[in-house]
């Protein structure tokens, strides 16, 4: 294969870049060791900043936020959901803090507007009644599974490639000057190299691991945050508490649940991601004085992501540490032809992707200006395309719809009007139909349930796969996607993972849903005996 | 009002059969009901005991009863016990011309939705699947929108497995049913109970019938607990059929409960249904009455003993909190590991039990309900079914088979 720049990482930062060179007319391939928006892209809290969380501490990272969250509340709406948030204070947090958190957002440019404590109830009924002050800012929900995905279906249109399940093994060069990356397919395990001009490491967490190949040095600490997923939505504002920022004091509603975050603690490894149960009981403690009521609401799940936090000053950590993102130019290590890019946060994924496209095209002698700005990453579906995506989706779901399938929707609802049974709901949490699993499981970088999971969010609902993930794995073997006898380990996988998240919560109805989870398919389909009964 | 000899709390497979083996002795009962039991979830076929807790299977039911730990339901009332409630249940099925098949001494291997076969022990007619291991042809048949079915999914994988390599042939049948919803096996079922049903099925199936072909199809030859359905399409085909065990709805189990409480009511347990029991009346260590709340008041029900089958974590007879975790009547001892982090073990299939599966009350040899220290804490209250502790159902198929057997032995010592 060849390529003029391989970018390496299927997180935000990395399809921003894959979208934006594409968008420049300059060709490239993204490699991603797992799948895309398997790390920290999709493992946050899902907020896209007004900018009001880092607003006293550090007044550029705000002023980045803001900016960047008036772009892509345009550019890409169809994975944003503009709840705006409130700020509240209450007795136990300093008044000093509310005068200096109000200066700073005016001093960037945040529009934080004062309302009365009853007018924040009566916005977010359930909210304690111990509001001291409150304040409106144009805080959004921010889908990270649905960003990265339209990002790649973007950058394909203009010639980009992803290569899922690919792990970069080593990184060539001649006379200090890149050549190219030899990759193998992890499930497949065939190998291939890529001949390049430029690599750029966007690995997140891992750029560490990737600049070890390229024999230069990258630190990096892992910080963990784990969050945890209510069954409804019970806020419909993100609520963020008024106080210097610390764990577990953002709520953020996305469709039909809430998300809780988030911790901050140093992590061994990278993909050190399973919560546990003290992580999670601290997080509802913490989360108790705004919402009072906490411990009856149904829990989902929790997860878990890493920070890649990046800092010249080896000794700060956690939330010390700068959210800000670095751009390293190994030429100053004596490597010609590859940067790694490091640090900052989803919000400013866009900005970060232009900094580092920019720099490519300097390297490269490229002169075209980033369009990402004012581009959307999905075009608006055409009247007449939506009236027919309305006859054959569930009504209220019609525009999450849009938002999935991007330029695909056409292709879909063609499939809906000619085959009935395809209009089927297979996730009925969710509202994903059967020919939209179908195509999402047809993609080339679609190996396992998890990654339709990624693209189509079956799975993600009440049920948590009791239910979808078996007429998942139905689709998979009658399209011959898999072979039949992996059924059993492919649900297996599927379920897994999803046990992670339940495993730490294990109590209420998501104790229940484990044992219904367990009765479907251990008692009554025997996918745990399966493997067993080859030797009988 | 009237005392009752005995109350039977929870209508699942546990509760009826101890209504219905006390009454079988004289007693007056009273079934009170707030909710259907699993049957309907987890199906009728009486898995007893497939594999063991190290997810190695048995030779044969029988074989694996004297291989568990003392503390499993099965041990504490004794393979005799076993033994008569098998028995008690195959007579009372035979009596109710709805007969079942299998016993101690074999595995009943049923083939799966998934395309995997799990281990059982009494099954009823349709889910014998000795047919399709000497059968030359196999039909599998689904049924157009019908959702939790892939027959590809069946055929392929049955014929990965030693015993079931056969040729297999997928057909769907449309019963033509319009409006757009979701079709479900208990439509289907409904739909064959007619006789227009079962000419269209047969229609529809008749051209890829050859002589020695046998039907896999989902549990839909009938909702009622009889056979002439699947007799009435075997002789119409001139072939046999084979009902695969598959996701929730399960019809197999909706006629099993069904012919028990037909059973029942014909004995003469009384049944109460929405008669949510949430306390009791208690003199020193016994039961004198439960005590039900529902909208409107608290009714008071005097009883000379108790079965209390009120199911596990899923139906509601433990229940656990983040902090705290109890059976919600008589407040009865329950024993779960102290951190909560170890209740689930690393993955959620794994070769061992589930810490939380075997969650639930210790009970004594007579299965009443024991302290830490072992001593019985209610002297005539009987527990039975899935809220008893030592056991992970879903790991050794042996969920109906506790049921049943703990539903028994409750009933005979009431």
């Amino acid at each position: 294969m060849q390529a003029t720049v391989v970018v390496i990482g299927g997180g935000a930062t990395g399809v921003g870049i894959l979208r934006d060179l594409s968008m420049r007319g300059i060709k490239t391939v993204l490699v991603e060791q797992k799948d895309l928006a398997y790390g920290t892209s999709s493992r946050f809290h899902g907020l896209l900043h007004s900018g009001g969380r880092y607003a006293v501490k550090d007044a550029e990272s705000a002023q980045e936020c803001i900016e960047e969250n008036t772009i892509l509340r345009k550019v890409a709406r169809y994975a944003v959901e503009e709840t705006e948030g409130l700020f509240v204070r209450l007795p136990e947090d300093g008044e000093q803090f509310e005068s200096s958190w109000v200066t700073a957002c005016a001093k960037v440019g945040i529009p934080a507007i004062p309302i009365t404590p009853a007018e924040a109830n009566r916005l977010e009924p359930q909210l304690t009644r111990r509001i001291r002050s409150a304040y409106r800012v144009p805080d959004s929900a921010i889908d990270g599974f649905r960003l990265v995905w339209q990002n790649v279906m973007s950058a394909r249109q203009y010639g980009g490639e992803v290569l899922t399940y690919t792990e970069v093994t080593a990184i060539e060069h001649v006379n200090n000057q890149v050549a190219g990356v030899k990759v193998r397919n992890t499930i497949t395990g065939k190998t291939d190299s890529i001949a390049c001009d430029y690599i750029v490491n966007a690995a997140g967490s891992w750029v560490g691991h990737v600049a070890h190949l390229a024999g230069v040095d990258v630190h990096v600490k892992p910080d963990r945050g784990v969050l945890v997923a209510f069954n409804h939505r019970f806020t419909s504002r993100i609520v963020n508490r008024l106080r210097p920022a610390s764990d577990g004091d953002i709520f953020v509603p996305h469709g039909s649940i809430t998300i809780l975050g988030t911790t901050s603690s140093p992590a061994e490894r990278p993909d050190d991601t399973i919560p546990r149960t003290a992580e999670v009981a601290a997080l509802l403690k913490i989360g108790q004085p705004l919402f009072e009521n906490i411990y009856n609401y149904r829990i989902l799940r929790a997860f878990a992501g890493t920070r890649p936090l990046y800092s010249a000053d080896p000794n700060a950590a956690g939330r010390s540490a700068s959210r800000n993102f670095t751009i390293i130019d190994h030429e100053k290590d004596g490597l010609t032809g590859m940067a790694t890019i490091v640090g900052g946060k989803l919000t400013t994924y866009r900005l970060m992707a232009e900094k580092m496209a920019d720099r490519v095209c300097g390297k490269l002698g490229v002169d075209a200006a980033c369009r990402t700005a004012v581009e959307p990453m999905i075009a608006d579906a055409s009247a007449a395309d939506m009236a027919a995506a309305k006859r054959f989706f569930p009504a209220y779901s019609v525009n999450s719809a849009v938002s999935r399938l991007g330029a695909k929707l056409n292709e879909i609802v063609k499939v809906m009007e000619d085959n009935p049974a395809k209009r089927q709901l297979l996730c009925e949490c969710e509202m994903v139909t059967l020919a939209e699993v179908e195509a999402m499981a047809a993609d080339p970088t679609s190996y396992t349930l998890e990654d339709v999971r990624r693209k189509t969010r079956i799975g993600m609902g009440t049920c948590q796969g009791a239910f979808c993930g078996f007429r998942g794995v139905g689709v998979a073997v009658a399209n011959e996607f898999i072979p039949a006898q992996e059924a059993p380990n492919f649900i297996k996988d599927f379920l897994e993972a999803r046990w992670n998240g339940i495993r730490p919560v294990l109590w209420g109805n998501q104790l229940r849903e484990a044992e219904l989870m367990r009765g479907i398919y251990g008692a009554s389909l025997n996918i745990d005996g399966a493997v067993k009964h080859e030797n009988k | 009002m009237r005392t009752s000899d005995v109350i039977v709390i929870g209508g699942g497979l546990a509760g009826l059969t101890a209504a219905i083996a006390a009454v079988g002795r004289g007693r007056q009962v009273t079934l009170m009901t707030s909710g259907a039991g699993t049957l309907a979830i987890g199906g009728g076929t009486i898995d007893l005991l497939g594999y063991l807790e190290n997810n190695t299977l048995v030779a044969t039911p029988r074989a694996g009863l004297s291989l568990l730990p003392p503390e499993h339901p099965y041990s504490k009332v004794g393979s005799q016990v076993v033994e008569d409630a098998v028995q008690f249940f195959l007579t009372m099925c035979q009596e109710e011309s709805f007969a079942y098949t299998g016993g101690l001494d074999q595995i009943q291997w049923l083939p799966t939705a998934i395309g995997t076969v799990k281990p059982s022990c009494l099954v009823p007619l349709t889910m014998d699947s000795t047919p399709i291991q000497t059968a030359s042809q196999v039909v599998v048949v689904g049924f157009t929108r019908l959702k939790d079915y892939f027959p590809e999914l069946i055929s392929k994988g049955l014929g990965t497995i030693p015993g079931f390599q056969k040729e297999y042939q997928e057909i769907v049948v449309d019963p033509g049913f319009t409006g757009g919803r979701d079709v479900t096996t208990l439509d289907i079922a409904r739909w064959l109970d007619t006789i227009q049903g079962q000419q269209v099925c047969r229609e529809q199936l008749v051209k890829h019938m050859k002589p020695g072909s046998v039907v896999i199809i989902p549990p839909v030859l009938g909702s009622r607990p009889s056979y002439v359905v699947r007799d009435t399409l075997e002789k119409m085909l001139n072939c046999k059929f084979v009902e695969a065990v598959i996701m929730p709805t399960a019809v197999v189990g909706l006629r099993l409960r069904a012919m028990l409480l037909q059973r029942a009511k014909r004995l003469g347990v009384t049944i109460m249904e929405q008669a949510h029991v949430v306390k009791a009346v208690q003199e020193s260590k016994r039961v004198t009455a439960v005590i039900t709340g529902n909208v409107d008041r608290e009714r008071s029900y005097p009883t000379k003993a108790v079965v209390l089958a009120t199911g596990g974590f899923f139906g509601g007879g433990i229940v656990a909190e983040h902090d705290s975790i109890g059976e919600p009547i008589f407040d009865l001892p329950v024993t779960a590991p102290a951190e909560r982090e170890e209740w689930g073990t690393r993955n959620l299939f794994a070769d061992a039990a589930q810490p939380f599966a075997k969650i639930g009350i210790q009970v004594d040899t007579n299965l009443r309900p024991v302290n830490s220290e072992g001593q019985v804490v209610l002297e005539n209250v009987y527990v039975a079914g899935r809220n008893l502790a030592g056991y992970d159902y879903c790991l050794e198929k042996s969920g109906n088979g506790v049921a049943l057997v703990s539903g028994y032995k409750a009933g005979l010592n009431c």
